[in-house]
């Protein structure tokens, strides 16, 4: 089946929304359960390149999705209650990655990886920032603080853990996107 | 069970709220609460929203976690608002203003001024009420709410078909991808992976955690396919569908959506008629 016009939201869609909000959802959680000792003020919460990912992989609605339904999702789970704000921001980090969805040809190939590369930092520098503005709204804290406190350690940490698992991702996917016959 | 949701039924009067209602409430309330700098106006919010807090019959066991959580990330925003960046949201409450200590840090030849005031102090503890009303109003949703209800919830607030199955399946996929993950760790750790000691810097530790995220996400993707030609052979998306839990608005509910539709609006009066920007109590600097 050929790839489809870049908003389309069908049956597939759905799905995939679906299972990578509670994929992003289950593996955020998951693994802050393992408690693995985080370096240098970076969490390793490798769950953030799933929405990424499923943004490269199956465009920019279910990125969104991906990022606003699994960490509603995710916050549910560990009781953290409701930030409509951060969740915006986790679904543009998701979306922005998806925009690039039908210009990736060959998920192995090193250019269309760098492509993906440089969305998933946009997309990130983007839903983090929003996230962060909307915090001076709510909680008036000033822009710099914002950025102290909010943007910076999330930003990094998000793109850290994106640029990392993302690729070996989109090779994964590569492999078995042969044996899901699309 | 790794993963699970926090809900079960408590028998409290907010469960009886209808979901939709309850959302309509907190977004408007919320709204009504960006609104305001003065600190009486806040404290009617935060009492209100601990009063909803107590009638979900929370128990502290369940949420202290989420309350360290948003007492942390709170004291950092509020002592860096307060102490370092020297700006302010509120430009004439951080300039100026009556001194209590007056610091001044030399650094290699020019000197870093800093004036502690009773504006700066009383700005940052009318912070902490907004910031704890703000959170006592949505830490309660994840306790209270049924998870087999948001579909039908957003379907019913407007959301299109398509979103609001997608976001149902989300909560069904869960489980059973908790399971999933659980299996992986397991295997993986039968074939000699030590998750929990990493080792290398921070990318090298990234980088190991893939065995375990890898075979979650492809298994993840392949069984998506599957659950689309199902959905597709029984021709999802063609009709309005129907749902299993049926909502309906009751007299309460309406009552509560009432009642946040009046606080917004008064709230807007009051800000109009220039009331609820920040306030400082005179007494303060007699």
């Amino acid at each position: 089946m050929e790839k489809k016009s870049l908003w389309a939201f069908g049956t597939r869609e759905v799905v995939y929304s679906a299972i990578g909000a509670a994929l992003y959802a289950v593996l955020s959680v998951a693994t802050n359960f393992l408690q693995i000792p985080a370096a240098a003020n970076v969490s390793i919460r490798p769950a953030v390149a799933i929405p990424m990912f499923f943004g490269v992989a199956f465009g920019p609605w279910v990125g969104l999705l991906t990022g606003l339904v699994g960490n509603v999702i995710s916050d549910l789970i560990s009781g953290y209650g409701f930030w409509p704000w951060w969740d915006l921001g986790n679904g543009l980090m998701g979306s922005i990655p998806g925009l690039i969805y039908l210009s990736i040809k060959n998920f192995r190939s090193g250019g269309d990886i760098l492509k993906a590369e440089i969305m998933v930092v946009v997309g990130a520098a983007v839903g983090m920032f929003v996230a962060s503005l909307s915090e001076i709204w709510v909680s008036g804290i000033d822009f710099a603080t914002s950025m102290a406190t909010n943007f910076t350690p999330a930003f990094v940490s998000n793109i850290v853990n994106g640029l990392i698992l993302v690729p070996i991702l989109m090779v994964a996917y590569a492999a078995i996107q042969g044996r899901s016959g699309r | 069970m790794l993963v699970s949701f926090n809900y079960h039924n408590r028998n409290s009067l907010i469960e009886k709220i209808d979901p939709r209602a309850r959302w309509i409430y907190s977004i408007l309330i919320l709204f009504a609460i960006t609104l305001f700098w003065d600190i009486r106006f806040l404290l009617f919010f935060l009492a209100l929203n601990l009063g909803q807090y107590y009638l979900a019959r929370l128990t502290w066991k369940e949420t202290r976690r989420a309350w360290g959580f948003i007492f942390f990330i709170m004291s950092m925003m509020v002592i860096v608002n307060t102490l370092i960046t020297s700006a302010g949201t509120i430009r004439e409450v951080m300039q100026g203003g009556h001194p209590i200590v007056a610091i001044s840090i030399p650094i290699f030849g020019w000197s870093l001024d800093f004036t502690l005031t009773i504006e700066r102090l009383w700005f940052a503890l009318t912070q902490v009420v907004r910031i704890l009303a703000i959170s006592a109003l949505f830490l309660v949703i994840p306790f209270t709410m049924d998870p087999r209800q948001y579909g039908a919830t957003f379907r019913g607030l407007g959301l299109p078909d398509r979103l609001a199955y997608s976001l149902d399946l989300a909560f069904r996929f869960v489980p059973t991808l908790g399971r999933d993950f659980q299996l992986t760790l397991d295997a993986q750790r039968a074939r000699g992976y030590e998750v929990e000691k990493l080792d290398g810097g921070l990318f090298a530790q990234i980088r190991k955690m893939a065995p375990l995220v890898v075979p979650v996400t492809m298994n993840a993707i392949l069984s998506g396919e599957d659950i689309t030609n199902a959905m597709d052979l029984r021709c999802f998306g063609l009709h309005r569908r129907t749902w299993i839990e049926q909502l309906k608005y009751r007299r309460l509910d309406y009552f509560v959506i009432g009642m946040g539709a009046l606080l917004l609006v008064a709230s807007i009066v009051l800000k109009i008629l220039g009331d609820g920007d920040f306030w400082l109590p005179p007494a303060l600097l007699s």
